[in-house]
């Protein structure tokens, strides 16, 4: 392992410098097949939504001719079809790839923040904090998730996207800070962790330098799959109309657009949830070669 | 035995009340309260909606309510349900049981299927056939609920005609005899269940190809190996008993995600159970009833995770005593 090659004992050879465990894991990961697959297609799928703006043939929101041009089904013009409002379906996918995305990782973002502090916080502290904070966390992971959000977002009239990325991340950390707090929790009592503690270590600075460097590779899995999850929520949200609100474009809004009508506006479920689908696979293909990786360390 | 289902118990109980205050925190925390978005119509005059608010506590003391709230909720009284004019625990009542009987199929189906699925993978593991049916499972566990749904309405309702488009018995059931009923419901219940069905035991599968892995290296695997049993009896006998257990884990774990799939499945086949009640609720901006739904499916979760703990703990003998 690169990470022990380290020889303090004179020899001639260059000290090879320590390798940050994540990206040992990507170029472990790299060398599976399945994985540079999933990395490549992340990567088209991702590019698409950046560059969003240069790709689209049309304008996602404009409703060109609401008579002559709504509910075309998929021909050269219009490759996925068009909507009820006349609105080009490929253009209003690829810009949904960018709202579904950005969203995905910035609750992601906001759910890991507090995944990993009440997670610390709870396995560092130990005893009746810990087992408060446990039961709490017990409460909100067996109110099913969807149903929390529709409470919320039910309960808010109105609210903008950055509401709603707000309420998805704030609904997503209480699997991954069970973790934090279980890895917490092993490595409190390691050799290196006493060893900083008898160095006069602040607890702050032991939590920081010393915990969390070491469990990163379950956050980062657990982070990848978060990201799946809350494309998935999201557009499961949209899709009963209280997610993305038109005139903005997900990949659940467009479905939702079309399902009153799926028997005869079949394109405008199908292709959005087939990018939905691609997205989500890569994400769980590489948190599971991410976890292997992992493990065999 | 005894002191570990007490325990538990109590456990569930605090979950509940917690629960209770987390749909209460909601209910109250949020902008506004169930009558700016029922009354939003410009003729209610601002009287009306205070007379309202009155009517049913609004107007009170935070921690009164509260006391209020569990009380009745304690009752049973989940408020009352403006779009179906009727108690939110009748509403909820009624759709309870077509819930139930679509959960109970998906859930033996899916567990069923997963498990002969994953015994399938293990005895060719490494083979072809393993690594396709880890592709289709990942594809699977990987598609969101709604969607396949809408797909299978598409395929096996509209372009191939096989089932009906939607509803949970026939127009014409109540002038059906008995044997009649029961197959038309089952008929109706054909895709809801199976897109539940094939959703779920893609996540069993997965589950269980992993804990039979698990369990492959274990001495007394080796021994059933020395003792000259074949690959199959080892399978079947040794293995698969050993990695039951964490399957009835798995089945606890799983409700959340069964509900939410139910939710989903019942509106897009129109099958008269509590999502579809919930999720129209939604639409018709029918708050309580809402909220109605979110706590009684807390609370199946709840007791679903109960239950398969105290399972757990009949089922395996290291527990028992």
């Amino acid at each position: 392992m690169p990470w022990q090659t380290q020889d303090f004992a004179g020899s001639s050879a260059p000290v090879r410098l320590r390798e940050s465990p994540l990206g040992l894991a990507v170029r472990r990961i790299l060398r599976k097949r399945s994985s540079r697959i999933a990395f490549f297609v992340l990567g088209v799928i991702l590019l698409v939504g950046l560059l969003a703006p240069l790709i689209a043939p049309y304008d996602p929101a404009a409703q060109p001719d609401i008579v002559k041009l709504k509910d075309l089904p998929p021909s050269f013009a219009h490759p996925f079809g068009t909507d009820p409002y006349s609105r080009d379906v490929l253009s209003r996918v690829i810009y949904g790839a960018r709202l579904s995305l950005t969203i995905g990782v910035l609750a992601t973002i906001v759910s890991l923040t507090f995944g990993v502090a009440y997670g610390a916080i709870a396995g560092y502290a130990g005893g009746a904090l810990d087992a408060v904070m446990m039961r709490v966390l017990d409460a909100f992971l067996s109110i099913p998730r969807l149903l929390l959000l529709i409470g919320v977002l039910v309960a808010s009239p109105q609210f903008s996207i950055g509401a709603l990325v707000v309420f998805l991340g704030l609904t997503g950390w209480f699997g991954l800070s069970r973790i934090v707090r279980g890895q917490v929790l092993a490595l409190k009592h390691a050799e290196f962790v006493t060893a900083a503690r008898a160095l006069g270590a602040s607890r702050r600075r032991i939590l920081w330098r010393h915990l969390l460097p070491n469990i990163v590779s379950p956050i980062v899995v657990a982070a990848t799959l978060g990201v799946a999850h809350v494309i998935v929520l999201e557009a499961g949200l949209s899709y009963i109309g209280i997610g993305v609100q038109p005139p903005s474009a997900s990949w659940g809004n467009i479905i939702h657009d079309g399902a009153d009508q799926v028997a005869t506006l079949w394109w405008m479920s199908l292709f959005p949830g087939l990018f939905m689908v691609l997205t989500v696979m890569t994400l769980n293909i590489l948190a599971e070669a991410l976890s292997e990786a992992h493990e065999r360390r | 035995m005894l002191r570990y289902i007490a325990q538990r118990l109590a456990q569930a109980a605090v979950i509940v009340a917690i629960v209770a205050v987390i749909t209460f925190a909601l209910i109250h925390l949020a902008p506004g309260d169930p009558f700016t978005g029922v009354m939003d119509n410009p003729n209610v005059s601002e009287t009306v909606r205070q007379t309202l608010r009155a009517q049913y506590g609004f107007d009170r003391p935070l921690p009164e309510q509260f006391v209020k709230y569990v009380n009745s909720l304690a009752h049973g009284e989940l408020g009352w349900s403006f779009s179906h004019e009727r108690p939110v625990r009748e509403v909820l009542a009624t759709a309870l049981p077509n819930t139930l009987l679509l959960m109970v199929v998906a859930l033996v189906g899916s567990f069923a299927l997963g498990i002969v699925i994953a015994l399938v993978q293990v005895a060719r593991r490494g083979s072809a056939t393993d690594h396709a049916l880890s592709g289709v499972s990942l594809l699977f566990i990987s598609m969101p609920d709604f969607w396949l749904a809408l797909l299978t309405l598409l395929a096996f309702a509209y372009w191939v005609p096989l089932f009906p488009v939607g509803g949970t018995v026939d127009v014409m059931h109540e002038y059906m005899g008995f044997g009649r009923r029961v197959m038309d419901r089952l008929w109706h219940l054909v895709l809801p269940a199976l897109t539940l069905t094939a959703l779920a035991s893609a996540a069993v599968a997965r589950y269980q190809r992993a804990a039979l892995l698990d369990v492959l290296p274990a001495d007394y695997i080796r021994t059933a190996r020395l003792k000259g049993l074949t690959e199959r009896q080892i399978l079947r006998r040794h293995a698969l008993r050993n990695a039951l257990l964490p399957i009835i884990t798995m089945i606890g774990l799983s409700f959340p995600a069964l509900l939410t799939g139910t939710f989903f499945v019942e509106k897009i086949f129109a099958w008269q159970g509590m999502g579809y009640a919930v999720v129209n609720a939604i639409g018709a901006r029918d708050y309580q009833l809402v909220m109605g739904g979110v706590i009684i499916g807390s609370v199946m979760v709840t007791l679903g995770s109960l239950l398969a703990d105290l399972l757990y703990a009949l089922a395996d003998p290291r527990l028992r005593g």
